[in-house]
């Protein structure tokens, strides 16, 4: 991390760079300011994006403003910049299809959701319809769509970890349930070899896919099998389909 | 329990833009929501939807619109996606993988090109209608 420096020391560096473009300058405007992303980034928190994500993207939109940054303006860098991460954040959040204004109760609905969903399938031995959830949850049946569209984002949280929350608990234990003697996991990869994008998944999303779309099991029958919520294959479905759609865009 | 009579239709014109899939999807789970599916088949609704979507304005989308059809029909629910592009755009299309997932999800599914636009459907039934119990 750079030492802090006065205005007039920044305000010198960003003529610098202006006449040289230099990339050590440029470095070290930029982690002149890495607590202004950081700080704008925090701003974003808890809408369903892990903050590390965030704060690579207010990076980026960081060196964007370093690189365009005029000091003949009158005008502050950290003006012009808080102005551009900003604005990377918000298109970060546009193009996951977020709506950076969804409500907090929504999102709370939505993590109940899980919950009510299990209680209920186990309770009717089946998967429930929404009128059921919705009376169960003395909520209209809209706001628990609504809640299941304001999960997307929950879905889309997490692109390494499990996401918090308390039906997530059985996702560690998954990987070490994915034994190499596995027999449906060796179909898996059977099938795999026959799909060069799967192989790009992670095991364990190669083997929800497996299930779900070679074997036909339900996605409340994968959740018992595996021993995780159905809400949690809910979201490695969405994600796995989502990276697949990438893969495939980058081929 | 049928809310809707049989032949009722929604369309929806969208910008063929992945941020605007989340419309199609809120449209099909109402509709869903409706005809009684359960929680399963509409999760599977939603992402065969975007299944659907993307093969038609592709992964990152395209200049111009999607027009979404959805058809009510016993106990089911049809959705058409059709493509209006500028002729000359890259190819989509569903491909392998695409085809085995729509398998998987819905009952009946076909991509076609027409006219050089785009057009993919599927039909998805609620397992009552089908006289199964929880089925996908």
């Amino acid at each position: 991390m750079a030492e802090p420096e006065s205005r007039d020391e920044l305000r010198a560096l960003f003529e610098e760079f202006a006449r040289s473009r230099s990339d050590a300058v440029r470095d070290h405007l930029v982690n002149a300011h890495l607590g202004l992303a950081e700080y704008l980034a925090r701003r974003f928190a808890n809408r369903g994006e892990p903050l590390d994500d965030l704060i690579q993207v207010a990076s980026i939109g960081l060196v964007k403003a370093v690189d365009r940054f005029d000091p003949e303006r009158p005008v502050e860098f950290s003006t012009y910049a808080t102005h551009t991460i900003v604005g990377e954040l918000k298109r970060h959040f546009r193009d996951k299809g977020w709506a950076v204004r969804a409500p907090r109760r929504l999102q709370e609905l939505y993590l109940r959701l899980g919950q009510v969903v299990a209680e209920l399938s186990q309770e009717l031995g089946r998967s429930p319809t929404v009128a059921e959830l919705a009376a169960e949850m003395q909520a209209s049946e809209e706001e628990v769509l609504e809640a299941m569209e304001a999960g997307q984002a929950y879905r889309f949280a997490s692109l390494d970890a499990p996401a918090p929350g308390p039906d997530d608990e059985g996702s560690s234990t998954l990987a070490s349930q994915l034994g190499e003697d596995d027999l449906t996991m060796a179909a898996a990869e059977d099938r795999a070899a026959l799909s060069p994008l799967l192989a790009a998944l992670p095991p364990r999303e190669q083997r929800i896919l497996f299930l779900r779309f070679f074997q036909g099991l339900t996605q409340s029958e994968i959740a018992t099998q595996l021993g995780i919520s159905q809400m949690h294959v809910s979201r490695l479905l969405a994600r796995s389909l989502s990276q697949l759609r990438a893969v495939a865009a980058e081929k | 329990m049928t809310l809707l009579p049989d032949t009722d239709e929604v369309t929806l014109s969208l910008p063929a833009g992945p941020e605007f899939v989340r419309l199609a999807r809120v449209t099909a789970t109402g509709l869903a929501s409706r005809l009684g599916f359960s929680w399963d088949e509409i999760e599977d609704l939603r992402l065969a939807v975007d299944e659907l979507c993307h093969a038609v304005i592709g992964p990152s989308g395209r200049d111009g619109v999607i027009r979404l059809h959805y058809l009510v029909e016993p106990g089911g629910l049809c959705v058409e996606g059709r493509g209006y592009f500028d002729p000359g755009g890259p190819p989509v299309g569903l491909g392998d993988l695409g085809h085995q997932i729509l398998s998987a999800l819905v009952d009946e599914h076909d991509v076609r090109d027409e006219e050089g636009q785009p057009v993919v459907w599927f039909r998805k039934k609620a397992a009552t209608a089908r006289g199964t119990d929880g089925g996908a």
